[in-house]
């Protein structure tokens, strides 16, 4: 019996050893994978239970901030500037989770980062926390004029800084207050965000960088730099005839101008006076299916731009135009697709883009060809001031070369000296720009009015790039971007270069 | 010669019983210092005070201790002396936790510890020779199938959270599966005793197979036939489980034949296999173990936040007291080592499960030092009910087996669980005790 016993005491050691192992991988290998599940929200009630550092924009006004008190959740996330913020800092709910900096930052923000915690070894006896504040690059001053001059429309502004990729405004309507979603009430946050869910134009979404539109003429900087990079289109060359419209090969159905005017020329005139006729041949003639597909991904298009805010949205355009059908000599090979083809080249069609895409578009003009990492964070600050961590800019992409940024430059600033920017004209500033009005149907017809912009000192280095949109408006032709979009963008880039 | 040797024996005897109780009586200040060590951090942890009844705490603990060790000292003084530290230590273990969860089921609690102490004490003073239990092997058997279907009575019987497994004699509720248990572990012991080499020889040939005659089988088989069926019916799996796995252990160990367990190990995959195809909670507790993340708001959500606290708890813990409770539906019971690994992380789940195997391997030890064939298997049954109970249930805490509910012995809340625990250690000390003495041995120092 004794054997059986030995064998025995084996058995029930193995059994043991086998949960000594299962508790290993529960409580240490695969514990921090475990605390990170999303619907594990015992991460959240603790960091609901300890203070969280603020939220703070560049000019120095607190955005979000914890409030203690005598409650379940020792504390309330409050946000003193109401609605003007609300897709930045985003909300953080303890039932509804958290968005914006709170989530893409909740690291620094309840003090757990390496950084944070080495800081706070100096003061290990000093009973301070380690909870990180966040300083932004958005300006409340900025943000400010861009919700004042939108003026209750619906429509989106980004304004950045082309040297750096710092975001000094990112403002869309309609928006929301985080102050009700991150109520610790959880129904009242809860039957808050279900209202802000069945509102009409979702103001839940940060329609800046998580919706695509279509870019329409402001699409066509892109297409020239596909002309320009491919050598194919110059400052000169080629001249494209004045006509009402533009009928690509293999099909008949002709692209118009606005108001079917007559309109064509060189690149800067074409650009001007925003030539659909003109784009939509150079696109197909004088670029071709992959000079257009690269101008667009080496601009940023159909990648996920690396923005430090949750889910930003890719922009769109086609990566296939089929298959070659014809080679004309001095002309690109004419692929299955052309008529497609040629409407993206006036930012229709397949094409889609997040208004911050534009603004970069914009930016990489203003620099050289080079799109820096657009940001929103700025510094993190300890408890005691010290700056832990700082954003250091980056290069995301080079979107073309400085030869071809220069010529895009000249061409946008004559946009605003004697085109349809013409509103954007404004006095000891170097302003280049490019309107667009993308057309979304024609019964009722309603339109997007778009604008990108640059500017800066003369002939000095741009310090904002900016991209407007104001949505779904009544009617649209040429002008409606320059007449609509134009004011807004003018009232972010004085208020840009006053501060900067 | 045979006068002086005795006298030597006695001698070595009473040198070993000194020996042991001193050991014993140290272990258990050890773990009282422990238990009110753990009692005053969980109260601070949740708190931040000391707790105002620290003194009657203090004096209740000890004065439990001393009882129990002085009641061992007089009437088993050769008995091993780990196995009652380690059940004070996880009793107070599981004491300070469940005071720290619930302030109305400690104050019961505290009150099940002195009535599990007292029953302890009893069985020592009642149970002078275990031999005595064999003769009545019969009548104990039978007492456990009643145990178990008392639930099943009209009028006593009770269904609590899904399990028929209770019995309501006026306002105290009991679990008598629990004492079943034991009372099964006794016939079993007897019946195998008397029939081992019967059991151990095949003498009736089936086919291609030989096996024992199966008379000598039929009694054993219709106690752990109607035990099991009666489990399964009042859907307390895990005891089934418990109870298979004590009879083919037993069964096994007293035969010496390795074919029980392969025997055994086919029905209980034929068993399970039908279980799963037949019974929709079956299903759902394998399919909840498999993937408790499919539904972890809903029939998952037990095992999900068990493993979340588990994991929230990670190498060291969070602190006794310092955890977030309050999430797990039986915290007190069923996942009350969730909550002891989340709060004294993977060093406090690890010596939880030491502390288990420790008791094993005491119960094991004095399962061969036994030098009576009966006594010897009973310690192997109450071993191996102890031991397996806390797999099983700490298994299922922890994801490593489909989770079926029975308290973690000597640590979850529950009376029926406390008591009967207790009353398994007096038998254990009172077999241990025997075998020092019939068998002296004087190198044992331990």
């Amino acid at each position: 019996m004794n054997r059986q016993i030995r064998l025995l005491g084996a058995g029930i050691l193995i059994m043991y050893v086998a949960l000594f192992l299962k508790l290993n991988q529960v409580q240490f290998f695969q514990a921090h994978e475990i605390n990170d599940r999303p619907e594990n929200t015992r991460a959240l009630q603790r960091d609901f239970n300890q203070p969280r550092g603020s939220i703070d924009s560049a000019d120095g006004a607190v955005l979000a901030f914890s409030e203690a008190r005598r409650e379940a959740l020792s504390y309330q996330r409050v946000y003193p500037e109401g609605d003007l913020f609300a897709h930045v800092t985003g909300y953080y709910s303890f039932n509804l989770g958290s968005d914006g900096v709170e989530r893409t930052y909740n690291d620094d923000l309840a003090g757990r980062t390496p950084a944070l915690e080495l800081n706070q070894l100096d003061s290990l006896w000093t009973d301070e926390s380690t909870e990180g504040d966040v300083v932004l690059t958005v300006r409340k001053d900025i943000q400010g004029v861009a919700k004042d001059a939108l003026d209750g429309r619906q429509g989106s502004v980004v304004a950045l800084d082309p040297r750096s990729g710092e975001i000094l405004a990112l403002y869309s309507n309609p928006t929301y207050d985080p102050n009700l979603i991150s109520s610790n009430d959880t129904e009242k946050a809860e039957d808050s965000k279900g209202l802000y869910g069945l509102a009409e134009g979702k103001p839940l979404l940060a329609h800046t960088y998580r919706e695509r539109y279509f870019p329409g003429s402001t699409f066509k900087v892109v297409t020239a730099a596909g002309g320009l990079t491919q050598g194919t289109v110059t400052e000169t060359e080629p001249a494209y005839p004045v006509v009402r419209q533009y009928t690509p090969p293999l099909t008949n159905r002709p692209i118009f101008n606005f108001g079917q005017s007559e309109c064509g020329g060189t690149l800067f005139t074409i650009l001007a006076k925003s030539c659909n006729s003109s784009f939509a041949q150079m696109a197909v003639e004088q670029v071709g299916d992959d000079g257009m597909i690269d101008a667009a991904e080496s601009a940023g298009f159909n990648d996920i731009p690396p923005l430090d805010l949750p889910n930003p949205a890719e922009s769109r355009y086609p990566t296939d135009f089929g298959a070659v059908v014809s080679e004309p000599e001095g002309k690109a090979p004419v692929v299955e697709d052309a008529p497609r083809l040629a409407q993206t080249g006036i930012g229709q069609n397949d094409v889609a883009a997040t208004p911050l895409q534009m603004a970069l578009v914009a930016a990489a003009v203003a620099n050289e060809g080079e799109i820096m990492t657009p940001h929103v964070m700025s510094t993190i600050r300890s408890r005691n001031g010290d700056v832990v961590d700082r954003f250091d800019p980056e290069i995301w992409r080079t979107a073309f070369n400085p030869n071809v940024a220069e010529t895009l430059r000249e061409g946008m600033i004559g946009v605003v000296e004697n085109g349809t920017g013409a509103v954007l004209q404004i006095p000891d500033a170097e302003v280049g720009a490019k309107t667009g009005t993308a057309q979304l149907g024609t019964e009722p017809p309603t339109s997007h009015a778009w604008i990108i912009a640059f500017a800066g000192p003369p002939s000095e280095e741009p310090t904002v790039a900016v991209a407007v949109i104001v949505n779904n408006l009544d009617g649209g032709s040429s002008q409606t971007g320059g007449r609509v979009a134009g004011p807004v963008a003018k009232a972010v880039i004085e208020s840009s270069l006053a501060v900067r | 010669m045979t006068v002086p040797t005795r006298a030597a024996s006695e001698d070595a005897v009473a040198l070993v019983s000194g020996r042991r109780r001193t050991t014993e009586l140290g272990l258990l200040i050890l773990a009282f210092i422990v238990i009110v060590g753990l009692y005053a951090l969980a109260s601070l942890g949740r708190n931040a005070s000391v707790p105002a009844n620290i003194g009657p705490f203090l004096a209740a603990v000890l004065a439990l201790v001393l009882v129990a060790h002085l009641v061992v000292r007089r009437v088993a003084p050769a008995a091993d002396a780990l196995l009652l530290p380690l059940a004070a230590l996880l009793n107070g273990m599981g004491y300070v936790f469940i005071a720290r969860l619930n302030d109305d089921l400690a104050g019961l609690q505290a009150a099940w510890t002195a009535a599990g102490i007292t029953c302890f004490v009893l069985t020592l003073v009642l149970v002078r020779d275990i031999k005595v239990l064999q003769r009545y092997r019969y009548t104990f058997g039978l007492i456990g199938v009643l145990l178990l279907l008392m639930p099943l009575l009209p009028v006593f019987g009770n269904e609590i959270n899904g399990s028929r497994i209770w019995v309501s004699l006026g306002p105290v509720g009991f679990q008598p599966g629990e004492f079943a248990k034991i009372a099964l572990a006794i016939f079993f012991a007897g019946y195998l005793q008397e029939n081992r080499e019967l059991l151990s020889v095949a003498t009736f040939r089936l086919g291609p197979l030989s096996i024992p005659d199966p008379k000598h089988f039929a009694p054993i088989l219709l106690a752990w036939g109607v035990a099991l069926a009666v489990m399964i019916f009042q859907r307390d799996l895990g005891s089934a489980l418990l109870f298979f796995v004590l009879f083919v252990v037993m069964l096994w160990v007293a035969t010496g034949r390795a074919a029980y367990l392969v025997a055994g190990f086919i029905l209980f995959a034929a068993g399970a296999a039908l279980a799963y195809r037949q019974f929709s909670h079956v299903q759902q507790r394998v399919e909840i173990w498999l993937d408790p993340w499919t539904d972890p708001q809903g029939v998952g959500y037990q095992i999900v936040q068990s493993v979340y606290a588990l994991s929230w708890g990670g190498v060291v813990g969070t602190g006794p007291g310092l955890g977030i409770s309050g999430r797990i539906p039986f915290e007190e019971t069923d996942f009350i080592f969730a909550i002891i690994a989340e709060e004294l992380g993977l060093l406090g789940s690890t010596a939880v499960l030491c502390a288990f195997l420790l008791m094993v391997g005491s119960g094991l030890r004095i399962a061969r030092r036994c030098s009576d064939s009966f006594g010897s298997l009973l310690a192997v049954g109450l071993t191996t009910l102890i031991g397996v109970q806390a797999f099983i249930i700490v298994g299922g805490v922890i994801r490593l087996l489909p989770l079926t509910g029975i308290t973690l012995p000597f640590v979850s809340y529950g009376g029926s669980s406390l008591v009967a625990n207790y009353v398994l250690l007096a038998l254990l000390l009172r077999i241990s005790d025997g075998a020092s003495r019939r068998v002296p041995q004087p190198v044992l120092a331990r």
